[in-house]
């Protein structure tokens, strides 16, 4: 039994949202997408606590709070730091992947240059999500 | 019995009894004669006996009282009488011996001995005889004899000596000569020219030395005895003051005072020192010793030490090194002009001040307490030092030090050698800066190299997502135009997107984190002609087994596949070749990547290894690739090059250190 996750999006470009947005739709999934534009958003979201989203997918740059600056404090709270997220990302720099593994995250995937292949790669991204048991909200 | 035979016997007793009676008659005769001679021997022998006891007590009182050795002997060696003396000196007991004096004689003196015995018997004395001879106690001794005959009328009876023990005597007398030989060999032999001369100015004794000096072609105890005068004015013109020199030996003979080291200049440019040494005996005026000494050589020595030394003062004088003399206890004794420059001081307000207090800053103290206390122990040792000089600079000096020794090898301080490196240090310093402003600042740009890929990729993705979206989304309302231009837009969007990647990586190679490590090749080539895409028609061959070598994983496997699908990229045969292939050398691999493709022309050689610079117009070609190449064989010390016929092929060489 497939789980419906709610997936938060943190993510500055607003086509990469229309991206996501039109694959999931694409693909008929009934997947939640929650959209935030940077990580002072996403924070501000989450620290309410209301309805926390089962994974997070999140780009490393953005304005104001980067991508790793967001994990960094999403990783010191007690409640959000359980909360899996997968860098998504045009950027292969190793640094930039050792320090997000270091501090902590469920997956790192790059953004193929072509629509087909990006639809590919969230399919298999959030089937496998689906299918794994999370921590109960 | 006939009476023939009667008569016979009667007539031969008869003269029997007549031979009897003369024999008896001239017996009783001798008898007479010999009583007669009897009577007169035992008359003369008491004579004798009275004249001897006369004599014997006559001489009794010289006899005991003579402190020598007194021996009265037969002609035939017995002893017939010695006094004390002689009984301790031949090693009797008493003087009852009956003993023959012969038997003392040494073994092989006997030939001597009996010689001058006889002699003694015919000349009646023998004096000033010396035999060795072995006492009653057996020891061995020399001694001395006066001996003379005793005669009793005219007829010799006796012989008396008398005995001196001179064993001790010779042996000092031949110590004497011997040491008096060794000193005269010595004064033959010395260095120095001797010429003792006695009170009336007669040559005494000389050298061989002396008369080498004073080119006397004669042996040194030839001019004994002859005056002194006549020698020395005879070779006064060996002198180059020949004048001066006779008055000046005038002068010191009327005062008769020791002169100590005079010069003298010889013509043919000797150099003699002269001392004058008169002698003295009891006050009295007996002569006097000339000491002639040639030290042209050692005038020689000095004067080129002197010479050296001076030019040693003018080498640290001018040098542009500070040097600095200090004692044991570190207190300055001896600067240099250099030094007063390096350090601001003037030498007196340095010299008698403890060098270590002078100078150093804070955290220079310590250091120079260990440099200084090493020297004293006798190392050698150069150093750095953070100083303040007089107006209170901080200077940087690089000090080389080492221990000072005294004549007896002893270490009575230090010697240091100051430079003033501050302008080398400022550099070194600054270039520390620069070199943490580069490290930064690649860091930066690599950095940057990122955030501008990540940004010009992102727009790439965004159009080719809003691309396929007009495709999908007018599907079947695009005429073919439209639809080729679209894939037209999507082709340039890969180039594009790999252009970006390849200028990344060509930027972050040589900006390596990590360091080098040990590479199997053989595993990572074989590894990745597996993955890599390989069309039907081409082979691609490792003829020989791969080397390990030291390097970056990462980007040695990028090198090898950069030039492989450049190979495979341009091979126009219906049979494409690929040929890995490597040349172990002696500090280097060399390998070769052969292919059997279109070809470079020779114009380009050149030029391939440059960014953007591709020779064919494709769409997966963004011309970074061969320079990528060419920066990853750089960063592994080697070279590339390549031989090439056009539609033939092309090999790419390439080295790496081992």
């Amino acid at each position: 039994m497939m789980r419906v996750l709610n997936v938060l999006l943190i993510e500055d470009d607003m086509i990469e949202v229309m991206k996501l947005n039109r694959t999931i739709s694409s693909l008929d999934l009934k997947h939640k997408i929650i959209e935030t534009n940077n990580g002072e958003e996403a924070l501000q979201f989450l620290q309410k606590k209301e309805e926390l989203p089962d994974i997070i997918l999140l780009d490393l740059n953005m304005p104001r709070i980067n991508g790793i600056e967001f994990l960094s404090i999403l990783k010191k709270d007690e409640v959000l730091r359980y909360i899996p997220t997968v860098i998504l990302t045009t950027s292969n720099n190793q640094k930039d992947l050792l320090e997000c593994y270091k501090i902590g995250i469920a997956g790192y995937v790059l953004k193929p240059l072509k629509y087909e292949d990006y639809v590919l790669k969230i399919e298999k991204v959030l089937e496998y999500w689906s299918i794994n048991e999370l921590k109960l909200v | 019995m006939s009476q023939n035979q009667l008569e016979l016997l009667q007539r031969s007793l008869k003269r029997e009894k007549a031979a009897r009676k003369a024999a008896e008659k001239i017996l009783e005769n001798k008898s007479a004669e010999l009583y007669e001679a009897n009577r007169k021997l035992e008359k003369s022998h008491t004579e004798l006996e009275a004249l001897l006891g006369k004599t014997d007590s006559q001489l009794q009182g010289v006899f005991e009282n003579i402190v020598d050795a007194y021996v009265i002997m037969d002609l035939s060696g017995y002893i017939l009488k010695m006094n004390d003396a002689a009984i301790s000196l031949l090693g009797f007991i008493d003087s009852k011996e009956d003993y023959n004096l012969i038997e003392m004689v040494a073994l092989n003196e006997k030939y001597r001995v009996a010689d001058s015995f006889k002699e003694l018997l015919k000349t009646g004395a023998i004096t000033d005889f010396q035999v060795n001879i072995i006492t009653k106690k057996n020891e061995e001794k020399l001694v001395h004899i006066n001996a003379s005959i005793i005669y009793d009328q005219g007829i010799p009876v006796a012989a008396q000596g008398i005995v001196r023990d001179i064993t001790e005597a010779k042996k000092a007398e031949d110590l004497l000569i011997e040491s008096e030989n060794r000193l005269s060999t010595l004064i033959m032999n010395l260095e120095s020219g001797i010429l003792l001369v006695d009170e009336n100015r007669k040559i005494v004794l000389s050298n061989n030395k002396f008369c080498e000096i004073f080119k006397i072609n004669e042996a040194p105890n030839k001019i004994i005895g002859k005056g002194c005068t006549t020698v020395i004015d005879n070779n006064k013109n060996l002198f180059v003051n020949q004048e001066g020199f006779i008055s000046r030996i005038d002068e010191i003979n009327k005062y008769k005072k020791d002169i100590i080291g005079e010069e003298l200049l010889m013509v043919d440019g000797k150099i003699i020192e002269r001392d004058y040494i008169p002698v003295f005996e009891k006050d009295n005026y007996k002569g006097h010793l000339w000491t002639y000494k040639d030290v042209t050589l050692k005038r020689k020595y000095e004067k080129s030490i002197e010479a050296q030394r001076q030019k040693y003062r003018n080498i640290i004088a001018n040098m542009h090194l500070g040097l600095v003399e200090v004692d044991s206890k570190g207190v300055i004794l001896m600067v240099n002009q250099s030094f007063l420059e390096i350090s601001g001081y003037l030498e007196e307000e340095l010299v008698g001040k403890k060098s270590g207090e002078l100078f150093p800053v804070k955290e220079g103290v310590e250091i120079f307490e260990k440099e200084s206390n090493r020297c004293l122990n006798g190392e050698s040792s150069s150093y750095e030092v953070k100083v303040k000089n007089k107006v209170g600079e901080i200077r940087y000096w690089l000090i080389s030090g080492g221990p000072n020794y005294n004549l007896n090898g002893e270490i009575i301080g230090s010697i240091g050698v100051h430079w003033d490196i501050t302008d080398i240090k400022n550099l070194e310093l600054q270039k520390e800066k620069l070199l943490i402003q580069l490290g930064k600042s690649n860091d930066e740009l690599e950095e940057y190299a990122h955030v501008v890929s990540h940004d010009l990729k992102s727009p790439l993705r965004s159009i080719n997502a809003l691309v396929t979206w007009l495709k999908e989304d007018n599907k079947g309302k695009l005429d073919r135009t439209s639809i080729q231009n679209i894939e037209h837009i999507e082709n340039t969007l890969e180039k594009m997107d790999q252009l970006i990647s390849d200028v990344l990586t060509y930027s972050s190679i040589g900006n390596e984190s990590g360091e080098k490590t040990s590479v199997d090749l053989e595993d990572v080539i074989t590894g990745l002609v597996q993955i890599m895409y390989k069309p039907e028609h081409i082979k691609i061959e490792i003829n020989n087994k791969l080397p390990v070598v030291v390097g970056y994983k990462t980007k040695l496997q990028q090198l090898f596949q950069n030039l492989i699908s450049n190979a495979i990229k341009f091979i126009d045969k219906d049979n494409g070749i690929v040929k890995v292939d490597v040349l172990e050398q002696s500090d280097y691999y060399k390998f070769s990547i052969k292919d059997n493709g279109i070809g470079i022309e020779p114009k380009h050689h050149n030029k391939i290894f440059k960014v953007f610079h591709a020779l064919n117009k494709r769409k997966d070609s963004t011309g970074i690739g061969l320079s990528i190449v060419k920066k990853i064989v750089d960063l592994h010390g080697g070279e590339i090059w390549l031989e090439s016929e056009v539609n033939v092929g092309t090999i790419f060489f390439f080295t790496i250190k081992k």
